[in-house]
């Protein structure tokens, strides 16, 4: 540090001579002037940390010039030299801000306090000054990392794939980013701090959060719901949206709304659903042709049969071709019900009936074709069952196909040394179900089979199965109430289970409906 | 003197069709309802001529071809195949055998697809018996 540099300015040579001599021993730099005029030069040129002056000089006299140094630097340090009892001139230059007074004739040991005094002032406005810079600098600082992270944050909200609305504590807009003026199709200028929840929103939404903020006492997140806006350009927008009430001190301060444009999601499992249809459509038609080619072929190949009978005047012949025609119209009809069945819903018709009495016509019905495959068909029935109500169609149409798959499964079994056998079994299970079990030891069915089972059109019976059968029978069952269950394992058999509600018969005049 | 031809087929309607047609042709027919029973007819009645059908119970059609063309005693036994498969199915389900068996067989070399008009029919047997 440069030493600190002493003005002194007095008219008498030898003083300044003196004292200068003096200061320069202590360590300091002097410049000297010996009239207030050349003073004033000095110091503008020198600009000396302390000025030491005489009041009384010709010319301009001290006063005169502590006033013009303040007028420069009021903080500048100046010493004023008086005479003994000068009490006027030491007034006048307390008010124009001297520092300090020595008399004259000057001292060493007051000067030396005099310059200590202003030296320490010196240094404490130095220090001030340094920390007031250093706070300033400080403050820069700060405002320039909270801009920073401010316009981090509003450039987060602006960019977010969420619209992002947030009211204060009077239900005001206060955030409002781009992707919300899209989705609700008002611009930011005329809604941030213009706007309340319920301009913006419908009635509707803006009462669901209203009441949020009610209900809560805590800070939380909400699940995400779904939900449509009607904006106010009247389109209709599908949404996910979460809300949160903010708190700060357990003081209510606004709500944030977070908004997702479900949209594009929408039409995206729109499509997916659509190309899904179109290819179950699409499974459904191809099956659906080849077994209506297969009916085709019957007909074709019966009319023919016919032709050759009326040509040859053959009735053996005839009658053959009329069966194989007949045959393949009922097989069209079948197929008719069986589309109508599974495309129409339809309400179970309850009424009084005997569950036993419908497998037994149905066994009439089956035993002689399975005798000539050589399959056995046994049935264990439990006897409490008796009279039910149900919808005797369901059950028909649910164990015929069953059944029918049963003695299929028997037919295409590989292991031709087994007893083929079709076991038929009634009960009532713990959850008062009552229950139709078809178990055969047929061929059974691997995984894949088995899980493909309710689809449309699909058939393991080549071209002579609709793929519609089972598929009937479970939604007769599901409209009954009821549930299918299916038990199998390749070269080991299938059980089928079909359960249905046990409902106890009409007890008034519905006996004889049934049978 | 009238040639014996053998129907193995497990569906009804096209049995007696196919009886009729060869019926109306002046060929004798003989019937089996599947793969089994038609190899023990091929064996008992001789037959000329087979037109078989593919996709029967325990996939006997398939594996009637493949055993007749791998017997000595049956691999000169012509064959009309009479199916709903397409060939392209048929094949494949050979080659499965193939590999299974070790023993390569040759293709039909008359192989109809359902539905057949009776003169394509007759015109396919008439080829192969003359």
């Amino acid at each position: 540090m440069s030493p600190i540099k002493i003005l002194l300015v007095d008219d008498e040579e030898l003083i300044i001579r003196l004292l200068s001599m003096s200061l320069q021993s202590d360590g300091y730099q002097t410049v000297s002037a010996f009239s207030g005029e050349k003073g004033l030069e000095v110091f503008k040129a020198e600009a000396p940390d302390i000025v030491i002056t005489d009041i009384k000089m010709p010319g301009m006299d001290g006063l005169t010039l502590l006033k013009k140094i303040k007028e420069i630097d009021p903080d500048r340090e100046v010493i004023i030299v008086t005479g003994h009892g000068d009490v006027d001139s030491t007034i006048m230059a307390l008010q124009y801000g001297a520092s300090d007074f020595i008399n004259k004739p000057v001292r060493d040991a007051a000067l030396a306090i005099a310059i200590e005094r202003a030296k320490s002032k010196i240094a404490i406005r130095k220090k001030l000054e340094e920390y007031t810079i250093n706070l300033e600098k400080k403050i820069a600082e700060a405002t320039e990392e909270i801009r920073r992270k401010s316009d981090f944050q509003r450039l987060l909200i602006r960019s977010s794939n969420d619209a992002i609305v947030a009211f204060d504590s009077e239900w005001k807009v206060v955030v409002y980013n781009p992707e919300a003026a899209r989705l609700f199709g008002e611009a930011a200028k005329d809604v941030l701090n213009k706007l309340t929840i319920d301009e913006l929103y419908t009635t509707k939404i803006a009462t669901v959060f209203k009441k949020q903020v009610a209900l809560e006492t805590d800070q939380r997140n909400y699940p995400w719901k779904e939900q449509v806006i009607h904006t106010k350009d009247g389109r209709q927008i599908p949404v996910r949206y979460a809300s949160n009430v903010l708190f700060e001190n357990n003081e209510f301060v606004g709500t944030v709304n977070f908004f997702q444009d479900l949209t594009e999601i929408k039409r995206l499992e729109a499509e997916l659903v659509r190309s899904e249809r179109m290819a179950a459509v699409g499974q459904t038609v191809s099956g659906l042709a080849h077994y209506v080619k297969n009916i085709l072929i019957g007909l074709k190949g019966g009319s023919y049969i016919v032709d050759v009978g009326l040509q040859r005047n053959n009735t053996e012949k005839l009658r053959s071709g009329w069966e194989t025609i007949k045959r393949n119209i009922k097989r069209i009809g079948d197929l008719t019900q069986d589309l109508l069945t599974y495309s129409k819903q339809r309400e179970p018709e309850l009424e009084n009936c005997s569950p036993h009495d419908i497998i037994h016509e149905l066994l009439e019905l089956l035993r002689e074709f399975a005798e000539s495959k050589n399959i056995s068909i046994s049935m264990e029935a439990d006897n409490s069952i008796g009279w039910i109500k149900a919808d005797p169609k369901t059950i028909h149409h649910s164990l015929l196909n069953i059944i029918n798959n049963a003695i299929d499964a028997c037919i295409e079994d590989e292991n031709i040394s087994k007893q083929h056998e079709v076991k038929i079994r009634t009960f009532v299970d713990q959850d008062h179900m009552i229950c139709f079990e078809v178990a055969d030891n047929g061929c059974g069915m691997d995984e894949e089979t088995r899980n493909k089972l309710f689809t449309p059109m699909f058939s393991s019976k080549g071209g002579k199965g609709t793929g519609l059968g089972l598929l009937v029978t479970e939604k007769l069952i599901e409209e009954h109430k009821g549930f299918i269950e299916i038990e199998t394992s390749p070269g080991a058999g299938s059980l089928f289970r079909v359960r249905l509600p046990y409902e106890k018969p009409d007890e008034v005049g519905g006996m004889e409906q049934g049978a | 003197m009238s040639k014996k031809v053998l129907v193995v087929d497990d569906d009804p309607d096209v049995r007696s069709f196919i009886v009729t047609v060869l019926e109306e042709n002046l060929y004798i027919p003989v019937i089996a309802q599947d793969g089994v029973e038609g190899l023990e007819k091929i064996e008992k009645e001789n037959p000329d001529l087979v037109i078989l059908d593919v996709l029967m119970p325990r996939g006997s059609g398939i594996r009637l071809y493949h055993h007749l063309k791998t017997d000595d005693r049956f691999s000169q036994l012509p064959i009309i195949m009479f199916t709903g498969i397409s060939l392209r199915s048929f094949l494949k389900s050979q080659k499965v055998l193939d590999e299974f068996k070790g023993a390569k067989v040759p293709e039909p070399d008359i192989y109809l697809e359902k539905p057949v008009d009776p003169e394509v029919l007759a015109e396919a047997v008439r080829k192969k018996l003359g």
